[in-house]
């Protein structure tokens, strides 16, 4: 028997919205208690060493107000983390303990869909966080409106950067503490150097091209030029590899979890 | 009237060096119940997951799967959308309560808001939960939430229901209901495919059975026939085999077979009054049970009875 009527499952836009849904819905159901720790931990860390070690620091950072310099940075940390949190634990968890996924695989979408939808999810989280702490920092003027607007959307593309490499990371992970490595071994000490707290330029010559290869430093360039409404040429570069780290790192992710999820 | 719409031939699926199906093939008709029967690690999960696409099969060029007209490598989406599926774990979101779980499923239906409303207010009152609609997902029963997981199955109204094992863990109660809303759906003409291995849920649900073990087909028919021709009418049961006179044991009487298992005889016959005087020449007194041999007893027949290491 051949069926020669198609059948009119939702088309793609609809499939990845579906999951993009499903993952708002459950997130938002617990806003205050999800949303304090990418929300208020930047504002800890910029009151603490921006207000107190700052004082100390008289000389311009990268020509700007220490202040302003380390508030920029932490406008896209603050997607970093709750998207690297998302994609790692988060994915872990519907994956291994509560089998989410296994129930949305049964409705009709690929685990490409369900992969790519977590990922625009993880963006939007970027997004959102990027946007509350600009409101803070605007409102104690350490960004000038309307330049920084920009900002959330380079939050944007730094979560979706982050979900791409925390996705490739969880479908590595065998048990749930091998994630530590991924967040001490490699996003602590980023948070470090990437032109966050200090700039990269006076590190030493051997840490330099690390700092380039590294993710982060590109999302802080970009957004600390978006904030401060000064364009150089190597942004372009940033946003290249950005981009380009997106769909090489996020391909090849969709392609491990697949062999995960479908056996 | 009758119309084949799923027909498989000989798939078969390997995990690693372990073989889950081997050339496995059957056939199913439009609005009937087919069950599967089978041990644990029978291979019947492995099988629903082939159909709706959780599973790829074993490269082969003589294999043949053709569901609702559509074979799952290549159209997996169609099946998806036409059908429900039931799976063993209640996997429902803790976060939500039960309609807003059942929402988040229409969503990837892309049903309309409203028709998805008045659908899941059907649902929640088919399945008697429409009172526990605003509950969190931690307050349902085990049977409650396995109602849930089915409605959310039945959402899109799907042409063929996929239920693996729909009621493990459950209470006779929320099992009888279960069976009858299966039978209800059946009337409606629901495709279902059923995996259990519970002998009274596959006789009274399956127009259909076929009986798995190791990955392989090894008995298939409607219950009623796999009963007739595979096994004995009647049983005699002694548990206490320190009972039987001694000249009694290991002796054939005419058509009686014997089956020793660990702990219990067995005396299987067709013939009634054979049994019963058998019984009451063997034993000591009236410590024995004699009755009508059911699946169970062609089940552990075809698959022996003991324990292998998947099991």
């Amino acid at each position: 028997m051949t069926n020669s009527e198609s059948i009119l499952y939702p088309p793609l836009h609809i499939r990845l919205y579906s999951v993009w849904y499903r993952h708002m819905r459950v997130y938002t159901k617990n806003l205050l208690s999800n949303g304090f720790p990418p929300f208020i931990e930047p504002l800890i860390f910029l009151a603490g060493v921006g207000l107190g070690l700052g004082k100390y620091i008289t000389e311009p950072m990268g020509g700007v107000r220490y202040i302003e310099f380390l508030g920029t940075g932490l406008l896209v940390t603050t997607a970093m983390f709750t998207s690297a949190f998302e994609c790692s634990f988060g994915t872990f968890i519907r994956l291994e303990f509560e089998k989410v996924y296994d129930g949305m695989l049964a409705a009709p979408m690929t685990v490409n869909n369900l992969i790519v939808g977590e990922m625009l999810w993880a963006g939007t989280k970027g997004f959102f966080f990027s946007f509350a702490v600009l409101c803070i920092l605007s409102a104690f003027k350490i960004v000038i409106l309307p330049y920084g607007l920009l900002a959330p959307f380079v939050g944007f593309l730094t979560g979706v950067m982050f979900a791409s490499l925390s996705l490739l990371v969880t479908s590595f992970v065998k048990t749930i503490n091998h994630f530590n490595f991924y967040f001490t071994g490699f996003i602590s000490p980023m948070f470090f150097f990437s032109g966050v707290v200090f700039p990269v330029e006076n590190l030493p010559d051997f840490i330099r091209p690390v700092t380039e290869l590294v993710p982060l430093t590109h999302s802080v360039r970009l957004v600390r030029a978006v904030c401060t409404n000064m364009y150089e040429p190597i942004l372009m570069y940033d946003l290249i590899y950005i981009l380009g780290f997106i769909f090489v790192i996020g391909f090849i992710a969709v392609r491990r979890l697949e062999k995960r999820l479908v056996n | 009237m009758n119309t084949t719409v799923i027909n498989v031939k000989n798939i078969s699926k390997s995990f690693g060096k372990i073989r889950a199906l081997r050339d496995l093939s059957f056939s199913v008709e439009a609005g009937s119940c087919f069950g599967f029967l089978g041990p644990n690690g029978a291979g019947k999960t492995t099988a629903m997951k082939i159909i709706y696409g959780k599973c790829t099969r074993d490269k082969n060029s003589t294999d043949h799967m053709d569901i609702f007209g559509y074979d799952p490598a290549k159209n997996e989406l169609a099946i998806k959308y036409l059908s429900g599926v039931v799976q063993q774990e209640d996997n429902l979101d803790d976060e939500l309560n039960v309609a807003q779980n059942l929402m988040i499923y229409s969503k990837f239906y892309n049903m309309p808001v409203k028709d998805a409303g008045e659908r899941i207010e059907f649902l929640l009152d088919f399945f008697e939960l429409s009172d526990k609609a605003k509950s969190k997902i931690r307050e349902l029963s085990g049977g409650m939430k396995r109602r849930l997981v089915i409605a959310r199955a039945l959402l899109n109204s799907p042409k063929l229901l996929i239920l693996d094992e729909p009621t493990t863990g459950l209470d006779p109660q929320v099992r009888h209901l279960i069976w009858d809303k299966i039978r209800q759906l059946q009337k409606q003409h629901t495709t279902v495919l059923l995996t259990t291995h519970y002998m009274e849920e596959a006789f009274q649900l399956c127009d259909r059975l076929l009986i798995m073990h190791k990955g392989r087909k090894i008995m298939e028919g409607k219950p009623a026939d796999l009963l007739v021709q595979n096994i004995e009418q009647y049983v005699l049961e002694i548990l206490d085999t320190d009972l039987i006179r001694a000249e009694c044991r290991d002796i054939s009487q005419g058509n009686i077979r014997i089956e020793n298992a660990p702990g219990v005889m067995r005396y299987y016959c067709n013939d009634v009054n054979a049994l019963k005087d058998f019984a009451a020449c063997c034993m000591e007194s009236g410590n024995y049970m004699i009755r009508q041999t059911n699946l169970e007893d062609v089940f552990l027949h075809a698959t022996g009875r003991q324990l292998d290491d998947k099991q």
